[in-house]
């Protein structure tokens, strides 16, 4: 098993060096830079190539691409043209906001999509299979955004349970920090919670339908062994790949959600960045969520080993 | 209204000679001071803060929070008349070469350093390298400090609207100590000698500033007044909140999470006016417009860019831009301000669409693609762009919305070869601040339309010249109104309309001014 996770690591190189080349090149493909931002609309021309100067942003190309692959290598990813800090301890300080509220919402989505799945699919075609499929749909139809500001308006203006935004560390308060991260934590679960639920009842159903679930009926077994013992395992192949995508993309895509309720985690770190042309921090950024979805893939395949013995015997363990 | 503006102009036309008197006027009044001490403000701003480095940038986010925490030597008042800010008076030498300031004495930096000339020269030094504003210091020869606390500003030659200039707070010249002023653009430690220090700076989320027990403040008018005036900070932090979805900023200010929010949406005013909790304070806020590229076809063409500004329905376009809340005048000027002029104004919102059609058959035009660039960011860009389209093309142009980020859409404006044929913007600070500086962006160097070779049309730049140097205050006006009306008869820029802004505060919050930008200090907190 270590060998086939040290050949998926080596594999995940290239595939950064890809990212980090994409990430530098990106620069000099949209117009607008740190200093249109800084100087703002009513700097003129002249006004903004002073500052340009000022920070370095006036040097060749190839200058620029060397010191940026020579720092990298270093670990070095540069300071941050808007924070004035290392990126990587900007990356640092923000990564564990939007961890916490990914993994948060991860635990909503599982126990919810989960949950409904197997009881959708044991309830085939009945009521609770509808009312499944039907939460499902509105998961899966409902953008995030809206919901989140449908939730600032019943849970914060109208029953006062919980702040309209902010963030409050764990450390500081495990009260406060469950108080402003459940409405975003929320917001991003339930159209992952819908797909999850797709996907748990669709997998289900046709688990439910196999030869060894009839075999395992057959031998006496009860339901709950059989769904427990022979159907769930079978069922959590594809399910594990689903729940990789979907921490990969509460991961990345929190962007909208930390606006709206104000969170200072990566995703508002990385839109912050783009919007105020900090190339240094989106390069950083790209880089780090390249590596960490990177790193989530290699341990949903080495799940996917542990589980699955016939991806053991092909990878020739 | 026509009172307000002869006050205006007696106001403008003393102001060196108030300036110089300022000191001993105001003991007639009492000074302010803070009725309650204490107390957490917390302000929600509607966007991020790029810099709190405010030599370097003209965004009103950052001096919402950076102009709380730094002076200038001279500012803006409430009714925009030079002020002096961190000097107590200043004399003008017979020649009108010499300005000298006095400086507050007892001044002390946040650091705990005493503030000094060196300090002052040393923020000159650096405003005059990498300042937003340098061209305004083109005038000045060189700078003294005879001692600690005298600076002397010593011109090229007399400049009679020099004050104007440095008083501007567009880009304001701040003073920070010396050994930050020797930093470069977005190095420096946020140090000035405001009644508020610098705690925290989250970019994308917060700012958190203290009172500076330390402060002394100006006595050359009894209370705030703009960026001037007897500032005192009477809460005990300001948290800067930076929420930039409205719905979740206007209920943040519903559930009371916040004191004041700023740019409440015409949208949600009459729930929230509704609401007994809650007071809405409107103000103007900026000259909605645009300008055109004069380097790309066909807006190169005079005639061409005279049929745009005939096709245009101005009363549609700000409507749309400001969902309402505006006021329909096309000058560069509130008609309250000194330098207001009617000059011109035959050009605005035309909505002449036969005239247009007509001036595009005698330009020769082809259908050749006209670029409305916009950004969605901003709905008094995106919404002004979609209706001048529309009113465009029935004028007989083909013209389209190019629709980009703003980073992106402000860097493809300032290209002169860029894929654009008219940029949308609002006018706030320039306008405010009147005089030259209103018109200056339409002056060389500073020509925003990208004239060829960057030089744009002389008889604008001998008006605007006028505008500047002129020797009294009554030709200044009168050339301001020829260059206005110069720039709407060649189309150097077409304007719709005044945009109005609104900001919502809790009852709590008392002594709340409202200005061009948030001001925290004199304002306190009821239980």
């Amino acid at each position: 098993m270590i060998a086939y996770a040290v050949s998926r690591l080596l594999q995940a190189i290239p595939i950064l060096f890809l990212v980090s080349l994409f990430a530098f090149g990106m620069i000099y493909l949209i117009p607008g830079d740190a200093a249109t931002v800084m100087g703002g609309p009513e700097a003129s021309a002249a006004d903004l190539e002073r500052i340009r100067e000022n920070m370095g942003l006036n040097e060749p190309f190839l200058q620029q691409i060397v010191s940026f692959y020579v720092n990298l290598l270093q670990g070095d990813l540069g300071q941050s043209l808007m924070l004035g800090t290392p990126v990587l301890d900007a990356i640092i300080d923000r990564t564990p906001i939007t961890l916490g509220i990914s993994l948060y919402s991860l635990a909503v989505t599982i126990v919810f999509g989960l949950l409904t799945g197997i009881v959708a699919a044991l309830n085939h075609n009945k009521l609770l299979d509808q009312a499944a499929t039907l939460f499902a749909l509105i998961g899966i139809s409902l953008p995030n955004f809206w919901l989140a500001l449908v939730m600032i308006v019943v849970f914060s203006v109208h029953l006062g349970w919980l702040p309209t935004g902010g963030y409050v560390p764990f450390s500081e308060s495990p009260m406060g920090w469950l108080r402003t991260t459940t409405m975003p934590a929320l917001a991003l679960a339930l159209l992952q919670a819908g797909l999850l639920t797709r996907i748990t009842r669709s997998t289900m159903l046709e688990v439910l339908s196999q030869d060894y679930i009839r075999t395992a009926r057959a031998k006496g077994l009860t339901e709950w062994q059989v769904i427990g013992q022979h159907a769930l395992a079978n069922v959590m192949m594809p399910v594990v790949t689903v729940l990789g995508l979907i921490l990969s993309v509460l991961l990345s895509g929190s962007i909208v959600i930390e606006a709206i309720f104000g969170i200072p985690g990566l995703g508002a770190l990385m839109g912050n960045a783009i919007l105020s042309r900090d190339f240094p921090l989106v390069q950083g950024g790209l880089i780090s969520i390249a590596c960490s979805l990177l790193l989530l893939n290699i341990v949903v395949d080495v799940l996917y080993f542990w589980l699955d013995p016939r991806v053991r015997i092909k990878g020739g363990d | 209204m026509m009172k307000t503006r002869k006050a205006r102009l007696a106001l403008l036309s003393t102001a060196v000679a108030g300036l110089m008197s300022a000191v001993g006027s105001v003991s007639a009044q009492e000074t302010f001071e803070c009725p309650k001490v204490g107390g957490d403000l917390i302000v929600a701003v509607e966007s991020g803060i790029p810099t709190l480095d405010q030599h370097t940038t003209s965004a009103g986010a950052t001096r919402n929070i950076a102009m709380n925490i730094y002076e200038s030597l001279i500012t803006r008042d409430a009714d925009m008349s030079p002020v002096l800010d961190l000097a107590t008076n200043m004399d003008v030498s017979d020649d009108g070469l010499r300005y000298t300031f006095h400086l507050r004495e007892g001044v002390t930096f946040h650091n705990g350093k005493p503030m000094t000339s060196a300090d002052v020269a040393a923020s000159f030094a650096r405003y005059k390298e990498i300042g937003g504003n340098r061209s305004n210091l083109d005038i000045v020869e060189t700078w003294e400090t005879p001692d600690d606390n005298t600076f002397v500003l010593v011109l090229k030659q007399p400049q009679a609207t020099f004050i104007e200039n440095l008083s501007t707070y567009t880009v304001p010249i701040v003073i920070m100590p010396a050994e930050e002023a020797a930093k470069g653009v977005g190095e420096v430690d946020i140090i000035g000698t405001g009644p508020f220090k610098l705690v925290e700076f989250v970019p994308d989320s917060h700012v958190l500033l203290e009172r500076f027990d330390d402060y002394v403040a100006s006595d050359v008018q009894p209370g705030l007044s703009g960026f001037g005036g007897h500032k005192q900070a009477c809460v005990d932090t300001v948290r800067f909140r930076m929420i930039t979805e409205t719905g979740a900023r206007m209920a943040a200010l519903e559930t009371g999470e916040v004191h004041i929010a700023t740019s409440v949406p015409a949208t949600s005013k009459p729930r929230l006016e509704a609401l007994d909790d809650v007071t809405l304070v409107s103000r103007l806020q900026g000259v909605s417009m645009g300008y055109p590229n004069f380097s790309r076809s066909p807006t190169d063409n005079l005639l061409v860019r005279q049929a745009m500004a005939a096709a245009i329905n101005a009363e549609d376009i700000i409507f749309a831009a400001s969902d309402g809340e505006y006021e329909l005048e096309g000058a560069l000027q509130y008609p309250s301000q000194a330098y207001y002029s009617t000059a011109g104004l035959e050009y605005y919102n035309q909505n002449d669409p036969d005239k247009a059609s007509a001036l595009l058959e005698e330009a020769g035009y082809d259908g050749e693609p006209v670029i409305l660039l916009a950004t969605q960011q901003f709905q008094w860009s995106y919404n002004a762009a979609l209706v001048m389209n529309e009113q465009l093309k029935v004028a007989g142009f083909n013209s389209e919305v190019s629709v980009l980020d703003w980073p992106t859409a402000l860097a493809t404006s300032q290209n002169a070869d860029g894929a654009w044929n008219f940029f949308f913007t609002v006018w706030t600070s320039t306008v405010q601040q009147g005089g030259p500086i209103a018109l200056r962006n339409f002056a060389d160097p500073n020509n925003v339309f990208t004239p060829p070779n960057n030089e744009g049309p002389a008889e604008f730049n001998a008006i605007f010249d006028r505008v500047e140097n002129g020797a009294t205050l009554e030709e200044r006006i009168a050339a301001f109104g020829e260059g206005q009306e110069y720039a709407f008869e060649n189309v150097l820029g077409i304007t719709f309309g005044i945009l109005r802004a609104t900001e919502g505060l809790r009852p709590n919050v008392r002594g709340y001014k409202s200005f061009t930008n948030v001001q925290v200090s004199n304002i306190w907190l009821d239980d």
